[in-house]
C-alpha cells in the first residue's frame, strides 16, 4: 500500500463499524492519523483508531471534538462524514411520523452540516482540505417502503455537498460526494431481518425483494465494506486532485439512469 | 518512501490513442502500477517508450479485426481496454457550420470507433468471465457546447449513454465498463484546439480559453486538469478495488459540472 497520506489527520465519522470502520482502516494502511468518532466506544474489540466520544446530533458537542482533535493531534486534513443511517420502521409513507423525519434529517443531513461548519475555517486557513460526504444511491433512487424519509435526507445531503463544493473548492479544499448502493454490513444484515421479521418472508426474499426495489443490481451482490474504503481512499489522496464536486454512484450499476 | 504496489500485475491493457496526452498518461499510468500495455494509434509515438505498440486506424472498420488478432495472437485478450481515441476537427461557429461530413467523421471518431472495438474484444472478455473497460468521454457530454464543439458533445453524450448499456449488459459476465469524464485537460491537442477556436473568433488563445470556461459555467479550482489527473481515476476504476462500479460516468472536472 502506498503510504499517500503520510502526514495527514483524518476524522471518520460513526468510524467505529460498518463501512466506516473499513474507510477508517484504509486511510490507516494509507498512512493517516485515523480518528474515529462515534457515541460508543466499540468495547473489547482491539481499535487500531483513536476514538473519541461524541454524539454528532446534539448541537454543540461537534465543536468540542473538533477542539479535542486539534489540541491532541492538529489541525484536520481529512473529514470523511460516514454517520448515517436510520432507525424509521417499514410500511412507506403513512407510518412516518414527524419524528422520523426529524430523525433521519439530523442524522443524515444535519450532522454533517454541523461538522463541515466546525471543521471547514481550519481547512480555509490551510488553503487545503477533503471532506467526503457519505451519501447513499437512495438519493438518486429513491426506496419508499422503510427509506422514504432517508432518502430525501441524502438527496439533501447530495445538493448541500455540491453547494459547499462550489463554495471552497476555489479555496483548495474539496468536497466529494460518495453513493452506495446496497453494502454488507451488520447494519444492513440487521436491517434485512426486520424486514423479514415485519413482512414473515425469508432473509433471501427479502433481500431480492430490496435489490429489485432499486431496479435490479447488474453485478448481482451487495458491496463489501471494503469496496466503498477503496473509493475513499482514493478520493482522499492526492490522486485525486483534480476531483471536486462530483457524487460518484457506486452501486455495481443499480442506478439505471444516465 | 514506500515502494509503490503494483496492483496491475500480471494484466494486460490495450489503450487506444495512447501515444499522446491522455491515452498516454493512461498507458503509462498502467505500465507503471505493473500493467503489460499495448497502444495502438495510427502512427508509433516519437518518443522512447516501453508500451507495446499496433498501427491501427480505428475510424477504418476493416482496420478492427486486424488489430484485434494481433492484440490476442501476441498479448491475448486483454484484461484492460481504455478507449481513449476521440476528438474532433469540426468547425466552430454554431450548427449551421457543420456538415455531414463533419458529424459523420465525429461519430466514426467518438463512438463507433468504441464500439467496434468493444465489439471484438468485449466477447473475449466475456470467455474469459472478466475484463475493464473504460470509455473516456468529456463533460461537453453533460455540458454542450454549441459555439465551440457542438458535435463532439453529441458525440460524447452518445459514448455515455452507450458505455452504460453496454455495462448493464456485461455487467453478469464479470466485465466492469464505465466511462471518465474529463473537463479541460491540457495537453497539446487541447492547445491546438484553442489556437483554431482562438482563430475563428478572432481573440487570443487566452481570451479562447476563458470563453470556454465561461461557457461551462467556470471552473471553481481555476485551472485545466493535468493528463495524470485523468490518468489516476482510470487506473483506480480498472483495479480490482474498483470491482463494485460499473456503469458509472466518473466526472473529472475540478468540479465544473454545475447540477446535484
Amino acid at each position: 500500500m502506498e503510504k499517500e497520506l503520510t502526514g495527514k489527520i483524518a476524522l471518520v465519522t460513526g468510524g467505529t463499524k460498518g463501512i466506516g470502520k473499513a474507510i477508517a482502516d484504509r486511510l490507516s494502511e494509507a498512512g493517516a492519523v485515523v480518528i474515529v468518532a462515534a457515541r460508543n466506544h466499540p468495547g473489547d474489540e482491539n481499535l487500531k483508531h483513536h476514538f473519541i466520544s461524541a454524539d454528532i446530533t446534539v448541537s454543540g458537542e461537534t465543536d468540542n471534538i473538533v477542539g479535542v482533535i486539534n489540541k491532541k493531534y492538529g489541525a484536520i486534513d481529512i473529514l470523511v462524514n460516514n454517520m448515517g443511517g436510520s432507525n424509521s420502521p417499514s410500511g412507506g409513507f403513512g407510518v412516518l411520523t414527524d419524528e422520523h423525519w426529524d430523525s433521519d434529517l439530523q442524522l443524515n443531513l444535519q450532522s454533517a452540516v454541523r461538522i463541515d461548519r466546525a471543521i471547514l475555517p481550519q481547512m480555509v486557513a490551510k488553503k487545503n482540505g477533503v471532506i467526503i460526504h457519505i451519501s447513499s444511491v437512495t438519493g438518486t433512487l429513491p426506496v419508499y417502503e422503510s427509506l422514504g424519509a432517508y432518502a430525501v435526507a441524502k438527496a439533501a445531503l447530495n445538493n448541500y455537498s455540491k453547494s459547499l463544493s462550489k463554495e471552497f473548492s476555489r479555496k483548495g479544499i474539496r468536497v466529494v460526494t460518495v453513493s452506495p448502493g446496497m453494502v454488507k454490513t451488520d447494519t444492513m444484515d440487521a436491517y434485512l431481518q426486520s424486514l423479514a421479521d415485519t413482512s414473515g418472508l425469508g432473509i433471501e426474499e427479502v433481500t431480492q425483494n430490496l435489490m429489485s426495489s432499486l431496479g435490479g443490481i447488474p453485478i448481482g451482490r451487495m458491496a463489501l465494506p471494503e469496496e466503498i474504503a477503496e473509493l475513499v481512499g482514493f478520493l482522499v489522496s492526492p490522486k485525486a486532485s483534480y476531483i471536486t464536486g462530483v457524487n460518484y454512484i457506486i452501486d455495481g450499476g443499480a442506478n439505471p439512469s444516465l | 518512501m514506500e515502494k509503490i504496489t503494483k496492483e496491475l500485475l500480471g494484466k494486460t491493457a490495450m489503450v487506444t490513442g495512447g501515444t499522446k496526452g491522455i491515452g498516454k498518461a493512461i498507458a503509462d499510468k498502467l505500465a507503471a502500477s505493473g500493467a503489460t500495455v499495448v497502444v495502438t494509434a495510427r502512427k508509433p509515438s516519437e518518443e522512447k517508450t516501453e508500451h507495446h505498440f499496433i498501427a491501427a486506424d480505428l475510424t477504418d472498420s476493416g482496420a478492427i479485426a486486424e488489430l484485434t488478432e494481433k492484440l490476442i495472437d501476441r498479448y491475448g485478450t486483454p484484461d484492460i481496454l481504455i478507449n481513449n481515441v476521440g476528438g474532433t476537427s469540426s468547425p466552430a461557429g454554431g450548427f449551421q457550420m457543420l456538415s455531414d461530413e463533419d458529424w459523420n467523421r465525429d461519430i466514426e471518431l467518438n463512438l463507433l470507433a468504441s464500439i467496434r472495438l468493444d465489439k471484438a474484444i468485449v466477447s473475449k472478455m466475456v470467455e474469459k468471465k472478466s475484463g475493464a473497460v473504460v470509455h473516456i468521454s468529456s463533460l461537453n457530454g453533460k455540458i454542450p457546447l454549441y459555439q465551440s464543439n457542438f458535435s463532439y458533445g453529441v458525440m460524447k453524450s452518445a459514448l455515455n449513454a452507450y458505455s452504460k448499456t453496454l455495462a448493464n449488459e456485461v455487467a453478469k459476465h464479470g466485465i466492469r465498463v464505465n466511462t471518465v469524464s474529463p473537463g479541460m485537460v491540457r495537453t497539446t491537442a487541447m492547445e491546438s484546439f484553442l489556437e483554431s477556436y482562438a482563430q475563428s473568433i478572432g481573440k487570443t488563445v487566452a481570451e479562447a480559453a476563458q470563453q470556454i470556461m465561461d461557457g461551462l459555467g467556470g471552473v471553481p479550482m481555476n485551472r485545466l486538469a493535468e493528463p495524470e489527473e485523468i490518468a489516476n481515476m482510470v487506473a483506480f476504476l480498472v483495479s480490482d478495488g474498483a470491482g463494485y462500479i460499473t456503469g458509472a460516468n466518473m466526472l473529472v472536472d475540478g468540479g465544473t459540472y454545475p447540477a446535484v
